[in-house]
């Protein structure tokens, strides 16, 4: 089984739940973490990890277009038919801006001098670590600068199905796009958070239009519900009106939790009263998935 | 023109606050800001601004291709070239294409040698634009649906700024990013003058910025820290990445119960920053 911890908006919790419900999780079943932020990974040190990695591996998920100058007479070809504007001539040279290329190769089929090839880049390094609390967390970091995270994630979920765990906790990162999408793709139930601000209440919708278009269950989850009462009700009234989104509950703001990630420990190692939350959040999902 | 780039990393740390809290500062000097949301995937700074999206006022468009099965031969040309495996052929058989695995890039209709191949253009993005206040203008960017690609949106919004920018004559152009460091962030990012990156003081916070300041440094765009909550967690993080960088800490920001609340209600306290 896959659960995947979504959001939309950043900074709302994810990374914490997902750190906790994995250690829940992990007391009854054989898990593996995937931290599927591959741009700002950050639930090892949820995990209460320090940057020490059992396995470091480099990976190539796409490949950019790389120019011979020698054998390029600037006909521009290969800049009309590039759709993201990343070659352009200047002074009758050819320029390739890096960050735009999508690695579609289009420009190396068109170019008559055979003057461009497609190359792979190395974009991002996987991770895996063993934990403390016997479970597995394969973390990415796409290198600055580089593209492809959606592709990181994809490869991310198959190193971790080699793992043959029964249960996949998949902490997503903030957004909508390629990552978050390569995330929930065949994920079996969807934990949205979010917190009682309009801005978290509208990218909590906006996710949840991802959710939808992959037709996956969900609940949804109101962290710091106590800063602002008027707008947890709102959403609440509105998670009552999904037909399948049911809220599976509330996390109190407590701003010892800013002291607790200082010092790298994990939220359920804390005596902090929004381990008893989460204890109720991870029974209720219990019960949601028949488990 | 001047253009400031609002950035940081991890999310949460206050890139949308500290953007509208720059332009109102920024505008008060009698000098025109255009503020644009790069955070095509979530937007909020209109939130934060009272502000509704309505109008749209420029549209962005992606093409996938589209067969015309009468012209269509099967001969297999598509289906050899595409690079994202985003073209199906069972053996003898019209050629499927996956909207999901296409990235548009037009190399199938382009090589097609009987034209079988049309464009389909589907909406994917909007552009919005709000006149918040005097001398200040609000450019939003936001994918319509499921998007994979959501780069293109960032950088068409952002062109749409820069021209508002020009028009008006603009002294400022501030543009927010979206969380994380993928091509979106970089689009957002490529020409500014200067990028302030928005942290919190924690070990989470002090890992993403340290990425983002290495990104920043790739980009050659020079940056300042801004530290948020800075009274909570642990400040030192953030201090030593600073000085092993030696990026300047430009300003911080004690935690406020008023910001909080007030941000809760989708409205800003008001904060000197800078």
């Amino acid at each position: 089984m896959k659960i995947t911890i979504a959001s939309g908006k950043g900074g709302v919790g994810k990374s914490m739940l997902a750190s906790a419900l994995a250690m829940l999780f992990a007391q009854k079943q054989k898990v593996v973490a995937v931290d599927a932020d591959v741009d700002a990974p950050n639930l090892h040190l949820w995990l209460g990890e320090k940057e020490k990695w059992d396995k470091v591996e480099k990976i190539s998920v796409s490949e950019r277009a790389v120019i011979d100058q020698k054998k390029c007479t600037s006909c521009g070809r290969c800049v009309d038919i590039c759709t993201f504007d990343a070659l352009s001539i200047n002074n009758s040279k050819l320029i390739i801006n890096n960050y735009f290329c999508e690695g579609c190769g289009a420009c190396e089929v068109v170019c008559p001098e055979k003057a461009i090839k497609m190359k792979p880049i190395k974009n991002a390094e996987i991770r895996i670590k063993k934990n403390v609390y016997g479970f597995p967390l394969i973390s990415a970091q796409l290198y600055p600068g580089e593209t492809g995270s959606g592709k990181i994630v994809d490869e991310i979920k198959r190193k971790a199905e080699e793992f043959k765990s029964e249960m996949m906790i998949l902490d997503s990162p903030a957004g909508t796009g390629c990552p978050v999408i390569a995330a929930l793709n065949g994920t079996d139930f969807a934990v949205l958070v979010t917190e009682p601000t309009p801005s978290g209440f509208s990218d909590l919708k906006r996710v949840l239009t991802i959710v939808e278009h992959f037709k996956i269950p969900y609940g949804v989850v109101i962290n710091k519900y106590d800063i602002n009462l008027e707008e947890t009700k709102k959403i609440e009234k509105w998670a009552l009106r999904q037909a399948r989104g049911k809220l599976l509950g509330k996390i109190g703001y407590d701003q010892r939790i800013f002291q607790a990630i200082a010092q790298l420990k994990p939220i359920l190692e804390t005596d902090l009263p929004l381990k008893k939350e989460i204890q109720i959040i991870y029974d209720r999902l219990r019960r949601r998935l028949s488990l | 023109m001047k253009k400031i780039g609002v950035t940081g990393g991890k999310g949460g740390t206050g890139k949308s606050t500290v953007s509208i809290l720059l332009a109102n500062k920024l505008r008060a000097k009698e000098k025109k800001v255009v503020l644009v949301d790069c955070d095509v995937e979530c937007p909020n700074d209109y939130l934060l601004l009272g502000q509704t999206l309505e109008k749209p006022k420029g549209k962005v468009f992606a093409q996938f291709p589209k067969l015309d099965k009468e012209k269509c031969q099967k001969c297999g040309v598509c289906t050899k070239n595409c690079r994202s495996n985003a073209v199906f052929q069972p053996l003898g058989q019209y050629p499927i294409f996956i909207h999901e695995l296409c990235s548009g890039c037009g190399l199938c209709w382009h090589l097609c040698p009987h034209q079988a191949i049309k464009v389909e253009k589907k909406i994917i993005g909007e552009i919005f634009e709000n006149k918040v206040e005097d001398n200040f203008w609000l450019v939003t960017g936001r994918s319509i649906g499921v998007v994979d690609e959501t780069g293109p949106i960032v950088t068409k919004t952002k062109d749409y700024a820069l021209k508002l920018a020009k028009k008006i004559k603009a002294y400022y152009l501030l543009s927010d990013t979206s969380v994380g460091m993928h091509c979106g962030v970089i689009r957002a990012l490529l020409g500014s003058d200067l990028a302030y990156a928005v942290t919190e003081p924690t070990p989470l916070g002090a890992h993403d910025l340290e990425l983002i300041l290495r990104l920043l440094k790739i980009l050659k765009i020079p940056a300042k820290i801004i530290l948020n909550q800075a009274d909570l967690g642990k400040k030192e993080i953030v201090k030593r990445l600073a000085g092993e960088t030696k990026t300047k800490i430009a300003h911080e920001i004690p935690y406020s119960n008023e910001l909080v609340k007030k941000y809760s209600l989708g409205k800003l306290a008001e904060v000197n920053i800078l």
